[in-house]
């Protein structure tokens, strides 16, 4: 089971004189169990790509494959698929509207028929994975948090449903460091304790190399790269010409090899690169 | 996307034609002039120097004839709906009959004048907001309010307010549907089931809009006040715009218009 797209075209104003391609022959295949990141330059089409992953838009050609069920504009397809996908957008604390958060983190589960027992379960488990203890917070209302309290509520009212793949739309953007670290260490004890495939856009290159494995790059509407995270950073020239930034730990290892250092650091995450560094710099020491 | 496509604003055709450029204030007095014109008419001839006036301005301004059309379309069910009545329903010599069914020479002729009427009224407030554009509007209807504020009219307040209004109408559209993007990924089922679930189903996109535009009120109070906006304090225009020589034809044109109406009516 996975998520495969076949040669997505989508265009605006098709066959207008002012179409314009928003993807252009998208093809991708995302493994289920995953932490994939989609990242390019703003107004690559990520978000576009993300919207046809649980039938917001659909295809103008080719076939967005969720499951082997293949997304269509029909009612009985799109449930299935959404019951399958959950999007948390961008800036989600936007879309509350329930009088304790205990409703909200409801909502998505009691739209899916979950009876009384199955929805407490569902929203007490979501609360723990985004670390807010149910207690406290439940009975409180949505509006009274703070920003990072709201961003994880939010997030509960998403994984909380029991999507299969989730998929966030800069999840971190606007939290202090402290929440961000948390919240996509939070995201990724959910996919290795519940198998759940989660799919990051990001603009923070630093977070893509620290959790993501494998790495979708858009740029202008058309796939420039696909596959292992690490394997793209260390293409300069394509992290270049894809309008991104190195991660801070790449681009370290980089200037150390550029000068001729024997300091060697580990590049995937800024707390490996520190601990190498430590460990080569003790050893300079000691020699 | 779709929402915000679909709705079309004001009916603003953006242009450089004379039309565009002349002042938004001319342009509704006109348009206003023109409308009392065509009630003053009581023949279908009497619209002739209405008519004419406006397929010239149409002419001038470049806007294509697609345009007006659409503006037409809306009102299209109260054209034809006025017009049938008027043919079967007006007493007089008839000139067809089948059965209890009659068309008078009369009906017809009120059907003509009656239809006359509702297209020109249409395409003169059509070709005035094709032509101006929003903003430049309600700075001209707070000019023609300015006389009222000499008896506590708050005319300029009135002005903001709708301004206000209008700019935030493409970005609470956008809200909307962002709003409704996260609900449906949330499994809302929006304009679904009995009514009753239907109007439920509108309570998780309105309470965050309102909350939402509540915030932006509280921004955009802050944003002015920090740029030294006061309530009742005089306030000059970015855009001040003076009379020029094209302001003069549409006004000169329009008074003939308006004349000619009202003297076809009184004498001939």
């Amino acid at each position: 089971m996975s998520i495969d797209l076949k040669n997505v075209d989508y265009v605006y104003d098709s066959g207008e004189p002012f179409e314009y391609f928003a993807l252009r022959g998208i093809s991708l295949h995302i493994d289920d169990g995953a932490f994939v990141g989609i990242v390019g330059r703003t107004g690559s089409g990520k978000s576009t790509l993300v919207e046809h992953l649980n039938g917001l838009l659909f295809s103008t050609r080719g076939d967005v494959i969720v499951d082997d069920e293949i997304v269509r504009n029909e009612r009985t397809v799109l449930a299935k698929v959404r019951r399958r996908v959950g999007i948390v957008f961008q800036y989600p604390e936007d879309q509350f509207f329930a009088e304790t958060i205990f409703e909200e983190v409801a909502f998505g589960c009691r739209n899916y028929g979950f009876s009384k027992e199955q929805v407490d379960e569902s929203v007490h488990k979501a609360m723990s994975t985004v670390g807010l203890d149910s207690e406290r917070f439940l009975s409180l209302s949505p509006f009274q948090l703070s920003g990072g309290e709201q961003r994880r509520v939010a997030i509960a009212s998403v994984i909380a449903m029991g999507q299969k793949y989730i998929i966030l739309d800069e999840p971190t953007a606007g939290l202090d460091s402290g929440s961000k670290l948390a919240v996509l260490a939070e995201l990724e004890s959910l996919r290795q304790t519940a198998n759940v495939t989660v799919i990051l856009v990001s603009h923070n290159m630093d977070e893509v190399a620290e959790f993501c494995k494998q790495v979708v790059v858009l740029d202008g509407g058309t796939v420039a790269f696909q596959g292992s995270t690490d394997a793209f950073f260390r293409d300069a020239g394509l992290v270049d010409r894809t309008g991104l930034e190195l991660p801070q730990s790449y681009r370290l290892a980089r200037a150390l090899k550029e000068c001729g250092s024997t300091l060697t650091v580990n590049e995937c995450s800024t707390d490996r690169m520190l601990d190498s560094l430590r460990l080569c710099v003790s050893d300079l020491g000691g020699a | 996307m779709a929402l915000s496509r679909s709705f079309v604003l004001g009916q603003h055709y953006p242009g450089t034609s004379v039309v565009h450029r002349s002042g938004a204030l001319v342009k509704l007095v006109s348009t206003i002039a023109l409308m009392i014109g065509v009630f003053v008419a009581t023949k279908t001839v009497q619209y002739i120097p209405i008519a004419f006036f406006l397929v010239v301005g149409i002419g001038v301004s470049r806007i294509p004839l697609r345009f007006f059309a659409r503006g037409l379309k809306p009102i299209l069910f109260l054209i034809v709906l006025t017009v049938v009545v008027q043919i079967f329903f007006t007493p007089g010599t008839p000139v067809w009959q089948f059965w209890f069914v009659r068309v008078t020479r009369e009906g017809l002729g009120l059907a003509g004048f009656i239809l006359c009427r509702l297209v020109l009224l249409t395409l003169v407030s059509v070709l005035l907001t094709a032509s101006t554009s929003p903003i430049e509007l309600t700075d001209a209807i707070s000019d023609l309010l300015k006389p009222l504020s000499h008896i506590g009219v708050p005319s300029a307040e009135i002005a903001l307010v709708m301004s206000i209004a209008m700019r935030f109408v493409p970005t609470i559209l956008e809200e909307t549907e962002r709003i409704i993007r996260a609900q449906v990924s949330r499994g809302a089922r929006i304009g679904e089931g009995s009514l009753v679930v239907r109007m439920k189903s509108f309570i998780p996109i309105l309470i965050p809009l309102f909350v939402s535009s509540f915030r932006r009120a509280d921004d955009l109070a802050v944003a002015m006040e920090a740029r030294g906006f006061r309530v009742g304090s005089p306030r000059t225009r970015y855009h001040a715009r003076h009379f020029q020589s094209f302001d003069a034809f549409i006004l000169l044109g329009t008074a003939a218009a308006l004349s000619g109406v009202i003297l076809w009516r009184l004498f001939l």
